[in-house]
């Protein structure tokens, strides 16, 4: 049995009732002896197709095999159908199996293209956040900023003025990826400029709505909080574009700073409420976005307002950061270690000091921190490490504070205790254990936070030199310690491009099984050697942050 | 960076020890297997005695599953004793206290489990 070689594509629409036909048909259909008022049935008939052979896999039509006239000229005998449908009932799992293969590709390929659209929302983000945090005499700030895996539209900003006053904003862009990301980028440079030409929060954010109206895509819209701090009067005026009312800590207990006025991007001609707080010192402010308060825990409660307002007023009297921290630590307790986290998360606190002297006493300078190598034996593993005798240029690096390493959690209460660099060269991560062993001598910590911190380093430096620097021995890996009151934090800095940190969880099991790599190990020790641990890709490199609590160790 | 390294291999009554000495990381492999490898001509029980080591790192936790791995598939027995209470952590962690048997000392090891 043979058919005449003749393949011209079929369209067959999907409502035509040829298929529904052919799924309930028990097997080979004389196409010539049809009768349906169907569209592809006349172009089959046409073409001179006697018989189709559906394909049917588990009540679904997923192909056929159509015939023409036999060679002979004779008609196909019931052995030729019992063949063909014989024939069919092989064919269809193969072809399932290819179309489930080539939609399993489209389908990586897509994945694919998500993640490289979000790795560029990152980098936008990540270019225009602040890299430093302004210097206030008499005040403190501090910001933390946690991007989501899909990444938010979240985004902050301080704007120092020139008759010293300090502006601060703090926004949430609808949607999120590059769309977000784009709309973020306009909205930071629109204020900066209303900012610039005018000195009235709501003015500027008057301006910034018409400016933005006519170009922000249809469905977007920015919540946006702009405040303008008097840094010597004390004196915060603040304007808000529908964004979640800051709360101000005095001793009186929390209030919570409302003023009436729409998104930005919505409708234009605006009005937006100007109001003002007096801040005495010790009072302190808290900026955020609704990642925060609507953060869910695995039995879907939020995190909410009452739980933050409890909380701000709970906490003790002390400096932003620790502010900062303390709201993390309870988020972290509260969502538990799986969490998914569903939208970016910001967090900008300001607080006056009581104390003016205090913070300068944490202005230290880091090339006088390099410390002579232990021992002569490891000098060779040092690489260009002094400053004096670098010749890879990577200088700025080691000069650069570590704000622009985090711009997060950087404030004066963060006291550096050594910053060094090291040569990527296999075997090189013992120099760098070496060196934090030695840094964190002079601070009172148990044995155990100590080796537990060591191996966590020693991982992280072996990454940062093997997949960050790919073992080029003049590209250095950057390593800073710091320390506040509560907490122990070491930044190890590779020059990698960002990658999403994403590994498989080691399974002892199934590695025993050979169905896992016996090796892998090395985030997973990270991840269990400390009590946070960051991802930060910016400018200065890729970095992976430590950080370890210091009243949990004892 | 040890480049020559060696583990030593004894035989004791009922179970053969390998002293493992310094570092266990990548370049720890050869020493391991060699060790490895004498050791189990010795006898069916192998017991590493992580007293004298000073740094392990996650490629020698690599090593060690593979090193279990080989193990299982031979029917040999492999202990552990001597280890400090941080890399004791690091096998709970791992749960690969849970696939080879932990013993304070070698005393203890050679001790209970004949």
């Amino acid at each position: 049995m043979s058919a005449k070689s003749v393949i011209e594509p079929l369209d067959i629409a999907p409502n035509d009732p040829l298929l529904a036909y052919l799924v309930s048909s028990p097997g080979a259909v004389d196409i010539q002896q049809l009768e349906l008022d169907s569209p592809a049935v006349r172009s089959m008939k046409a073409a001179g197709i006697k018989l189709a052979v559906p394909l049917v896999s588990q009540g679904e039509l997923i192909g056929m095999l159509n015939l023409g006239q036999r060679m002979s000229e004779q008609e196909y005998s019931s052995d030729d159908r019992a063949l063909l449908n014989n024939l069919a009932a092989q064919a269809t799992p193969a072809l399932r199996v290819a179309q489930l293969v080539r939609q399993q590709q489209a389908e990586a390929k897509e994945r694919q293209r998500i993640e490289q659209e979000l790795q560029v929302a990152r980098l936008i983000q990540h270019t225009l956040l602040p890299k430093n945090l302004p210097q206030v005499e008499g005040w403190h700030v501090a910001a933390h900023y946690q991007p989501a895996r899909a990444v938010g539209g979240d985004f902050y900003d301080f704007i120092e003025m020139e008759d010293g006053r300090l502006g601060l904003v703090v926004g949430d862009v609808t949607d999120k990826g590059v769309p977000a990301a784009l709309v973020m980028a306009t909205t930071r440079s629109v204020l900066r400029a209303a900012a610039e030409s005018m000195a009235r929060p709501g003015e500027v954010l008057r301006q910034a709505n018409n400016k933005l109206c006519p170009d922000i895509p249809e469905n977007m819209f920015v919540t946006c909080l702009f405040a303008l701090l008097d840094p010597v009067e004390g004196r915060l005026v603040y304007a808000n574009a529908g964004h979640d009312a800051p709360y101000q800590r005095s001793e009186a207990g929390v209030v919570e700073l409302r003023a009436r006025g729409m998104p930005l991007g919505l409708m234009p001609d605006m009005e937006y409420e100007e109001l003002e707080t007096q801040l005495a010192p010790g009072d302190a402010i808290l900026f955020y976005s609704d990642g925060l308060v609507e953060a869910h825990n695995s039995n879907r409660e939020m995190f909410s307002f009452p739980r933050l307002r409890e909380l701000l007023a709970r906490h003790v009297m002390s400096t932003p950061d620790e502010l900062v921290d303390f709201l993390l630590d309870n988020l972290a307790r509260f969502t538990g270690r799986e969490w998914d986290q569903e939208d970016d998360i910001t967090l900008v606190t300001l607080q006056r000091v009581h104390n003016v002297a205090r913070h300068t006493a944490f202005a230290t300078s880091m090339l006088e921190e390099v410390e002579p190598p232990p021992s002569d034996e490891t000098q060779a593993a040092y690489g260009e490490e002094t400053p004096g005798t670098d010749a890879s240029g990577k200088a700025s690096s080691t000069d650069a504070p570590m704000s622009a390493v985090r711009p997060a959690d950087d404030g004066a209460i963060w006291d550096r205790i050594t910053k060094f660099e090291i040569a990527s060269r296999p075997g090189n991560e013992r120099v760098a254990i070496e060196r934090v062993r030695e840094a964190l001598r002079s601070v009172d910590l148990p044995a155990r936070t100590c080796e537990r911190l060591e191996t966590a380093v020693g991982e992280a430096t072996m990454n940062a030199m093997e997949h960050g620097n790919k073992y080029q021995s003049d590209v250095t890996v950057v390593i800073c310690v710091e320390l506040s009151p509560r907490a122990i934090r070491i930044g190890v800095t590779d020059q990698g491009e960002p990658i999403p940190l994403e590994t498989e969880e080691p399974d002892l099991e199934l590695k025993l099984a050979g169905m896992q790599s016996p090796r892998g190990w090395g985030m997973f020790l990270i991840k269990n050697m400390v009590d946070d641990m960051q991802v930060v890709d910016d400018a200065v490199g890729h970095t992976l942050q430590l950080t370890v609590h210091r009243e949990r160790s004892h | 960076m040890d480049q020559t390294q060696t583990f030593g291999v004894r035989a004791t009554e009922g179970a053969a020890v390998i002293d493992i000495t310094g570092e266990l990381n990548a370049s720890s492999d050869p020493a391991l297997s060699d060790a490895y490898a004498q050791a189990s001509e010795l006898s069916g029980l192998i017991l590493l005695n992580f007293a004298g080591l000073e740094y392990m790192n996650s490629s020698g936790i690599g090593l060690l599953v593979t090193l279990l791995i080989r193990a299982n598939r031979q029917k040999k027995r492999l202990a552990i004793c001597g280890l400090s209470d941080h890399y004791r952590h690091i096998f709970q962690i791992t749960k690969l206290d849970d696939a080879m048997k932990i013993y304070e000392t070698e005393a203890d090891a050679l001790g209970s489990d004949r």
